[in-house]
């Protein structure tokens, strides 16, 4: 192939992987409601918080958060998280590591990781995050479910 | 596994040399006359994802560029991360970049197939220099899910 052209291809594969990127970080960490009707059920999460199993819903809102092992930003979002428990109170966060519990996956039809499913305090999703969100995401979030 | 925490800026130094070396590696594979460099490149590139997928991204040659060249000049990071999920990372290029050598060795009539596989690597490694990608998060549970993988 002439040199020329090889470099168009470099460069439009460069292009086009920043495209790539540059859609999934618009997409990814974005709320979106969820009024279906679903249910979660906290003893099928088989999920220990501070060495005790969690048996109850946030007073508010839960943040149900499932986790991988081989996800980073996973970790970071758990941190994000935690920090938003602490400052509201009502929240609750709870973080599922499916690794060895891939029926949740199924269950709960998590396709990626971080996945965070907002609950109200019966249990019933009412917001899901695909993706790490950022505070002001969950901020927002938060407010428009606790204020509804 | 150990549990044992690395600078996360570290693989993303490695992705940011994988990502133009999988350029390089295109670019002579394009060419007919060229074609066995980028074959010697790529089982270069085999090689370095193979100690990374099993000793780690700290043993790894970018890993240790990082930590006696790169490091030194930046501040301290502001937090450490799990080493497994670009260990993960690694262990998903090493497969990739195997078939791409085994297309390359197979000689010119498999050219599409060295071609398709460093251009798969490259996006891996250019979204997750750039845009923070984490190959584990997205394909972990994929492969798990399918049954590719067991745990």
């Amino acid at each position: 192939m002439p040199l020329d052209q090889r470099l168009l291809l470099l460069t439009g594969l460069v292009i086009l992987a920043s495209i790539v990127g540059i859609w999934m970080i618009s997409r990814s960490g974005l709320a979106r409601r969820v009024n279906n009707g679903e249910q979660v059920d906290l003893s099928s999460l088989r999920t220990i918080k501070n060495g005790k199993p969690v048996t109850k819903f946030g007073e508010k809102l839960t943040l149900l958060q499932f986790s991988s092992e081989f996800c980073s930003s996973c970790q970071q979002t758990s941190v994000l998280l935690e920090s938003i428990e602490k400052a509201h109170t009502g929240v609750l966060h709870i973080d599922v590591d499916i690794t060895d519990k891939l029926d949740l996956a199924k269950t709960f039809n998590i396709l990626t990781t971080p996945t965070i499913l907002i609950l109200n305090s019966k249990g019933g999703v009412v917001s899901r995050i695909v993706g790490a969100p950022k505070l002001a995401t969950m901020e927002l979030e938060i407010e428009r479910l606790v204020n509804k | 596994m150990t549990l044992s925490k690395i600078d996360p800026r570290g693989p993303r130094f490695g992705a940011v040399i994988t990502s133009v070396l999988m350029l390089v590696v295109l670019y002579l594979a394009l060419e007919e006359t060229t074609y066995q460099v980028a074959v010697w490149l790529m089982a270069v590139n085999t090689v370095f994802f193979a100690i990374g997928a099993t000793l780690g991204n700290a043993k790894h040659p970018y890993g240790l560029i990082f930590k006696g060249l790169i490091r030194p000049l930046l501040s301290a990071p502001q937090a450490l991360e799990d080493s497994r999920p670009p260990k993960f990372a690694q262990l998903i290029g090493f497969i990739l970049s195997s078939l791409g050598l085994v297309f390359g060795l197979l000689g010119l009539d498999y050219q599409l197939g060295l071609i398709i596989t460093v251009i798969a690597i490259f996006f891996a490694a250019f979204l997750n220099a750039v845009f923070n990608y984490c190959v584990g998060c997205q394909i972990w549970l994929a492969l798990a899910r399918s049954n590719l993988i067991k745990i």
